[in-house]
C-alpha cells in the first residue's frame, strides 16, 4: 500500500515529470517561465486544479458514461480552472495579470487531461489527489526552476529582487525558452538514466546475493 | 420509464446535465462572493500609478465619444492631477485598448505623466505593446499638440514612427486612446 503512494510521488516528481520527461503543457512552460514567480503562480494553480479535478473525477467514476468522459472531464475542469481565477483576480490581482491568457488555458492544458483519463477515471479518490498534488508539484518545480534560471541571466534578478547589472536579454526572449528547456531536458535525461542505472546495479546485486545464498 | 433510465443517451445527457448545473451553482456563489467592482478596479489602478491608494474626485464618468478615434470613459481629480480612463479604437479585428492617462499641470504645461494598460479587447499581440511602448508617451508636454488638435500618429513619421513592428493595429489603438485624452484636453482646457 505504501509502495504505492510512493510509486505515485516519485512518478509526479521524477520518472515521470510532466514538464521534462512527459514534455506536456509546453505552452505555458515556454510563454510564462521569464519570472521564477510566474513559475510557482502557475505550478500551484495547475497543482490547485489536478486535485480538484483528479478528485472529482476519480468519485464520479463509475457514474459518468464511457461515451461522454471528455465533455465531463472538460466540464469539471473548467468549473475549477474558472474558480482559480475568480480567487486570483479577487486576492492576488498582479499575478492573475501577469499569468494572463495562459490561466483560462489551463482547461486545455494537456497534463491535467491526461491525468484524468489515465489515471482518476480509473483510480481511487485518495490515490487520484495523491497523482494530483505529486504531478503538479513535478510541473511547479519544473516551472520554478526554469523561471528562476532564465530570470537569474535574462534580468539578473531572482523573484523580483535585483541581484546584479549583468543580464543576457537572450533568455528572456522566447528563444531562450527552447534553450533552457532543451538543456533542463537533458539534464533531467542525464539524471534519471543515472539513477534508474543505480537502481539496477542495486537490483542485480540483491538478485546475485540472493543466488548466492540460495546455493550456500 | 425504465427503458428510458436504461438508455445509454438519457443517462449521457442526465449526467452531463448534473455536472453544469451543480458547476454553474457553484460558481454563482464564488462570482458573488469573489466579485470586483468597478470602484476597487480603479483604485488597484490608482495603487498602481501613485504607488500607493490616493483619494480621488469623480470629474466624469460618462462616456465621452470621439468617434473615429477613441471614447474617455472616466476623468478623475487626483491631488491637482487629471486621471483619464480612455479607450482607443481600430485596434487588431476592429478590437480596443482600453489604458489609463495621467495628465499633470506643470506651469502653465500639461504633461503626460503615465499610461498604464487597462484592459483590451481582440488583441492577439498584446505581449508586443511592452512598457517600452507606453513609456514613449511619458513626459511630453502635450500643451501645443491640443491647442493645435494636434495628436500622436501611429504609424508615421515623428516621435511615434514605426512603435511596434508586428502588432501596429493594436498600436494604433493604443496610441489613439493617449490621443482621445489629447482631444478631450483641446476641447475642454
Amino acid at each position: 500500500m505504501n509502495n504505492e503512494y510512493k510509486k505515485i510521488a516519485v512518478d509526479g516528481l521524477i520518472t515521470s515529470n510532466p514538464t521534462f520527461k512527459l514534455v506536456l503543457g509546453t505552452c505555458p512552460t515556454l510563454a510564462l517561465t521569464t519570472m521564477a514567480m510566474n513559475g510557482i503562480g502557475m505550478g500551484l494553480a495547475v497543482t490547485f486544479v489536478l486535485i480538484c479535478s483528479n478528485l472529482i473525477i476519480s468519485l464520479l467514476r463509475n457514474a459518468i458514461p464511457n461515451q461522454v468522459r471528455i465533455p465531463a472531464f472538460v466540464l469539471i475542469i473548467a468549473t475549477f480552472v474558472t474558480i482559480v481565477r475568480l480567487v486570483l483576480d479577487k486576492l492576488l490581482p498582479s499575478l492573475y495579470e501577469s499569468l494572463g491568457l495562459y490561466l483560462p488555458l489551463i482547461v486545455v492544458n494537456c497534463i491535467i487531461l491526461a491525468r484524468a483519463e489515465s489515471f482518476a477515471s480509473k483510480n481511487t479518490p485518495l490515490k487520484s489527489v495523491c497523482d494530483g498534488l505529486f504531478t503538479g508539484l513535478g510541473f511547479t518545480i519544473a516551472l520554478t526552476l526554469m523561471g528562476a534560471v532564465r530570470e537569474i541571466l535574462g534580468s539578473g534578478s531572482i523573484f523580483g529582487l535585483k541581484l546584479w547589472n549583468f543580464s543576457i536579454a537572450f533568455f528572456a526572449s522566447s528563444a531562450g525558452a527552447f534553450f533552457t528547456f532543451a538543456i533542463f531536458i537533458a539534464l533531467f535525461s542525464i539524471i534519471s538514466e543515472q539513477v534508474e542505472k543505480k537502481r539496477k546495479i542495486a537490483k542485480y546485486n540483491l538478485f546475485d546475493a540472493q543466488k548466492k545464498t540460495e546455493v550456500i | 420509464m425504465n427503458k428510458l433510465k436504461n438508455n445509454i443517451w438519457f443517462k449521457c445527457i442526465s449526467i452531463l446535465l448534473c455536472i453544469a448545473l451543480i458547476s454553474g451553482g457553484l460558481l454563482a456563489i464564488l462570482n458573488d462572493l469573489l466579485y470586483v467592482s468597478p470602484e476597487e478596479r480603479t483604485s488597484r489602478a490608482i495603487s498602481k500609478i501613485y504607488n500607493e491608494q490616493k483619494e480621488y474626485k469623480v470629474i466624469t464618468e460618462e462616456e465621452i465619444e470621439y468617434n473615429s478615434v477613441g471614447k474617455i470613459n472616466k476623468i478623475y481629480e487626483i491631488e491637482g492631477d487629471l486621471l483619464f480612463q480612455s479607450t482607443g479604437y481600430n485596434g487588431y479585428k476592429n478590437g480596443t485598448i482600453t489604458v489609463w492617462v495621467k495628465i499633470v499641470l506643470e506651469k502653465d504645461s500639461y504633461n503626460i505623466d503615465k499610461v498604464l494598460l487597462e484592459s483590451y479587447e481582440k488583441q492577439t499581440l498584446m505581449s508586443k505593446l511592452g512598457d517600452s511602448f507606453y513609456n514613449k508617451f511619458e513626459i511630453t508636454d502635450v500643451t501645443e499638440k491640443y491647442k493645435n488638435g494636434e495628436s500622436f500618429t501611429p504609424n508615421g513619421s515623428g516621435e511615434m514612427s514605426n512603435p511596434v513592428s508586428g502588432a501596429t493595429y493594436s498600436a494604433t489603438a493604443g496610441t489613439n486612446a493617449v490621443n482621445t485624452v489629447i482631444k478631450w484636453l483641446g476641447e475642454n482646457k
